[in-house]
């Protein structure tokens, strides 16, 4: 197995380098200076303050020495400064990280069972009217944007019912539980559909597998059965799909958090793509590919943990 | 308990618990402003801080030398800071210096930073060093302000902008050095001279009247070298831009830049240690301009009572619209915009709306100084000079085909005043009876014009087929496309093919600085209550084909308009200021390197606890003017934000009633 995550890892790499080469290339050598200047200083800046600009940030200086510079920064987490308001970038992660978790973390915990209940549910009782009403529900669940269910949630919820803040966040203890419930709530809305439809899927295909039928023939209760034998050994697409989300835990969500204003790193990336903020928007690119190499490394050992079938080589 | 008690019983709690309150309850009235900001800060320096965004803050807390009296109208410099408003004195050379003299026993807020002064230390006076300190760092290249250019005329000061540089890039170890001893070492400005710790001189090159409103500008603040020194982002220390040391009513007391900025009122400002003085600055004002007592912005309540009237100010950033005009009516927000899409709800025939008014809400509207034009590019031989009378007919066509009205109803929901000229309302020179005789729409002088100018039915004659202009815009948004289309089509009208090419703002300023250009709009906001600031647009010297960077797009430049401009820029308000704008004006007139078109107006909603709010068009500190009932706010907001409860119980039960058949169905068929 070590030999095999040290390949991965490998791999794993070069496409980090591959990734950071196209970087550079779509930011600090398409991208013109000149622009991310105003940008940053605003259409009154005269030209002689737009140069000290460029200079200041280092956009003058050869490609070569900004390449070298470029991967040296980033292979040793020495993150820079923004380029719209200077401030720097490791500390925007630090400042964002909390706000982004205390809204994607509860979205996971709370979604994750909730999807997996139900389509246990929806696959214990298919073939019935619930079966084929969850996996409507489920479809229809998943073909709507999350766009309509933030605008559609803060009317509903919060500007007719009254039940949450239309939008905003404070992390003091005795609000930020108001804060969060609306955004929550519609993370879970927004992937429960696709969930259930997945997970239903794989449970029916489990459900009708030999074990099952001898585990029932021979006394087995059905919830023993559906929750002890079908639900792990379905662990591996489960894990999969669940592995493949955490990365996106740290990111945070672009759309719910420009929406709802929560200060984490998903406005904060949504900033940066508004304010040619490049220095900022390649950190994100970076760590969103980071996390996903390594989260995909860690789902392959994982899968050897869940199932003794599996050997990696 | 069985399990589904225990759910139903935690929905009911979480029920009767929801709110949409997005204030702690201790919040409760507490004599709190809340604002919305549409996104986050970027720096609170004041040599750099240009926004409006910015300005919300930044004029809350920097009190400046000189401010604007809150209610009279066109705007009167009033002392802050300084003692008085100082004339202007000429010397030898062309030279015109002004000496402000600072009020005595002045302190900044308390703040750690002072200890790097003297230990113990938590505040000092504010001394005209601290002034001089901050014109030197609007000098400095490091810092970058964006004004850099308007302090130019300042005796040395270019000159030390240099010195500071060369001295930074040859000699090892300067630029380590703390910030204020390199300045010193520098040799600092020549036109700025210290006579003891409370008296500036600011000589200039050449008469510029319209300085003292840059004296009354954030810009221009009194800054504490130790503040600058001690928070350089080092040790976990804030940095300077996030961290203002305060002069003015207000300072920071939380600075979350992406979610919430709070002001709390400080103890140091001057009107607090001294209400004896009872400064122009630090009162309600008991005059203003007609009509103010009538909108209970002289109510006798307040007048002459010291100011602040509010605890704190609380500004949260809503990038989006649409929620913020929900909160604001919901109670959340104080005040707020209108968004496009409820406009015909709150706005009826230019009034608020019944159901808005039986809210108690207020709906007023402020003409900003602004203005916004299509430009030509006089250097163009088919649009400009060089093509001499055919050009200016060609001109004189195109400002008559468009029917401005038509083109606020549609973009604006009608807001806005109809531009004549460039000076907007509010601002000396401007005369609401003037009506320019090409900016009315009327097509059909448009085509005997373009007939007159050789281009008959909009065609050209050397190539047979309809005149082909560009009109180049630095935006590729649809919105703005569609905008620049309405003008399009009415030029289409006359038998004119006008291409747009839409690019990327920067590639558009190339093109500018390129002189590639045949059309374009643009707009201009007032930095200052001046008709200069806007007559300058026009002045042959502001060309940027000359002068790269000036604002003068057009490349307009006329002998005559520039003579009577250099006569008007230094002269006060009076009637032969007022004769000379109206001489350049029919300038502008029959030359038409404009189409004026709109002078922006922005209609803003009050809810009825606030008091005093009198909207300034420029970034002014009206924070400290401002109050409010917190008790009707929280009798509002309760009466609004009841939660409904009942769909809730209504979904439960309907889920619950769908289920159980199914799920009875089930086992009875299994069994």
């Amino acid at each position: 197995m070590l030999a095999y995550v040290i390949r991965r890892s490998a791999y794993g790499v070069l496409t980090i380098l591959g990734v950071l080469g196209l970087l550079f290339v779509l930011f600090f050598v398409y991208a013109e200076p000149i622009d991310m200047a105003q940008r940053a200083l605003g259409d009154k800046a005269p030209p002689e303050v737009l140069e000290q600009w460029i200079a200041n940030h280092g956009y003058d200086r050869p490609v070569a020495e900004q390449l070298t510079d470029h991967y040296r920064r980033m292979l040793t987490f020495d993150f820079g400064r923004s380029d719209a308001d200077d401030a720097p970038i490791s500390r925007r992660l630090r400042e964002g990280a909390g706000p982004s978790l205390s809204f994607t973390l509860p979205t996971f915990v709370l979604g994750l069972p909730l999807g997996i209940a139900l389509s246990l549910f929806v696959a214990y009782f298919r073939d019935t009217y619930i079966d084929r009403a969850g996996v409507v529900l489920a479809v229809l669940a998943m073909s709507v944007s999350v766009l309509l269910y933030i605008i559609g949630g803060q009317f509903l919820l919060g500007k007719l019912l009254h039940w949450f803040p239309i939008s905003g966040f404070d992390s003091s203890p005795g609000v930020i539980l108001r804060f969060l419930a609306l955004p929550v709530l519609i993370g879970i809305a927004g992937g429960v559909g696709s969930d259930v439809r997945f997970y239903r899927t794989v449970f029916v295909e489990e459900t009708n597998r030999d074990y099952v039928r001898t585990a029932r023939a021979k006394g087995c209760g059905d919830g023993r059965i559906m929750a002890r034998h079908v639900l792990r050994n379905a662990m591996i697409p489960i894990l999969t799909r669940v592995v493949v989300a955490i990365p996106f835990l740290f990111t945070g969500s672009l759309l719910i958090e420009s929406f709802f204003g929560i200060p984490g790193l998903g406005a904060m990336t949504v900033e940066a793509i508004h304010g040619n903020d490049f220095s900022t928007l390649r950190v994100m690119v970076y760590i969103g590919a980071l996390s996903f190499v390594g989260f995909q490394i860690l789902t392959d050992i994982a899968y050897t943990l869940v199932d003794p079938r599996v050997r990696l080589s | 308990m069985s399990l589904r008690r225990w759910a139903l019983a935690g929905l009911c709690l979480a029920l009767v618990h929801c709110t949409n309150n997005p204030y702690p309850e201790s919040d409760e009235g507490a004599r709190v402003r809340y604002q919305a900001l549409s996104g986050p800060i970027k720096t609170l320096d004041p040599a750099v801080s240009y926004s409006t965004l910015e300005h919300a803050i930044t004029a809350q807390v920097y009190e400046t030398l000189l401010e604007y009296h809150y209610l009279k109208r066109p705007y009167e410099l009033i002392p802050g800071l300084a003692l008085a408003v100082p004339p202007p004195r000429r010397s030898p050379g062309g030279r015109v210096a002004y000496a402000f003299e600072l009020r005595p026993d002045m302190r900044y807020q308390q703040d750690p930073c002072f200890a790097l002064g003297g230990e113990g230390r938590t505040t000092r006076e504010i001394l005209a060093a601290d002034v001089a300190f901050e014109l030197m760092r609007i000098a400095d290249p490091e810092v970058g302000s964006p004004v850099v250019t308007t302090f130019t005329k300042i005796v040395g000061f270019s000159e030390f902008a240099q010195r500071l540089a060369e001295r930074r890039e040859s000699e090892p170890g300067f630029a380590d050095q703390r910030i204020d001893r390199q300045y010193a070492l520098a040799g600092g400005i020549e036109g700025v001279r210290l006579h003891g710790d409370h008296e500036l001189e600011i000589v200039l090159t050449e008469p510029y009247p319209q300085l003292l409103y840059w004296f009354a500008m954030p810009f221009t603040a009194p800054v504490p070298w130790e503040a600058v020194v001690f928070y350089d982002g080092n040790d976990g220390r804030d940095f300077f831009r996030e961290h203002p040391i305060s002069t003015g009513p207000f300072e920071i007391a939380e600075f979350s830049k992406h979610s919430r900025i709070v002001l709390a009122r400080n103890q140091n400002w001057y009107g607090v240690l001294h209400p004896e003085w009872r400064a122009p600055g630090t009162i309600y004002p008991s005059e203003g301009e007609v009509g103010d007592a009538e909108q209970g912005w002289l109510d006798p309540d307040y007048v002459g009572r010291p100011l602040p009237f509010l605890d704190r100010m609380e500004f949260r950033v809503e990038k989006e619209d649409i929620p913020l005009f929900n909160k604001f009516l919901q109670g959340y927000y104080d005040a707020s915009g209108i968004v496009m899409e409820s406009f015909d709800k709150v706005v009826v025939e230019g009034r608020l709306s019944p159901e808005m008014s039986a809210r108690g809400m207020r709906l007023v509207k402020t003409v900003e100084p602004s203005v916004f034009y299509i430009g030509f590019n006089m250097h163009d031989p088919v649009v400009g000079t060089p093509g001499g009378v055919r050009s200016r007919k060609l001109r004189q066509a195109m400002s008559l085909a468009i029917d401005v009205e038509e083109y606020k109803r549609i973009f604006s929901n009608g807001r806005g005043v109809s531009a004549q000229s460039p000076v907007p309302p509010g601002i000396y020179g401007y005369d609401p009876e003037y009506r320019n005789p090409y900016r009315s729409y009327d097509p059909e002088r448009a085509r005997a014009l373009l007939d007159e100018a050789g281009y008959v039915g909009g065609i050209d004659p050397q190539t047979g087929r309809p005149l082909k202009l560009s009109y180049d815009i630095g935006d590729t948004s649809t919105r703005t496309r569609l905008t620049v289309q309405f003008f399009v089509d009415a030029w289409k009208q006359l038998g004119l093919d006008v291409t747009i090419d839409a690019t990327n703002y920067n590639r558009f300023r190339e093109k500018v600085r390129e002189g590639s250009y045949q059309i374009f709009q643009w707009g201009w906001i007032a930095d200052y209550p001046d008709p200069e600031n806007f007559l300058f647009l026009l002045w042959g010297e502001m060309a940027t084909a000359k002068n790269p960077g000036a604002p003068n797009t057009a490349n307009f430049s006329d002998p005559r308009f520039d003579e009577l401009f250099l006569e008007m820029k230094d002269l006060p308000n009076g009637p032969r200021r007022r004769a000379l704008i109206r001489r350049m004006t029919t300038i502008l007139e029959r030359e038409r390197p404009w189409i004026e078109l709109v002078h922006r107006e922005s209609y803003a909603l009050y809810h009825e606890w606030l008091r005093n709010v009198k909207p300034a068009g420029l970034s002014l500190p009206t924070g400290k003017y401002v109050d409010l009932e917190p008790e009707l706010r929280s009798e509002q907001r309760l009466a609004w934000n009841r939660p409904i409860t009942w769909p809730a119980y209504a979904l439960a039960i309907a889920g619950v009633a769908v289920v159980i058949p199914g799920i009875v169905t089930f086992f009875r068929e299994r069994q």
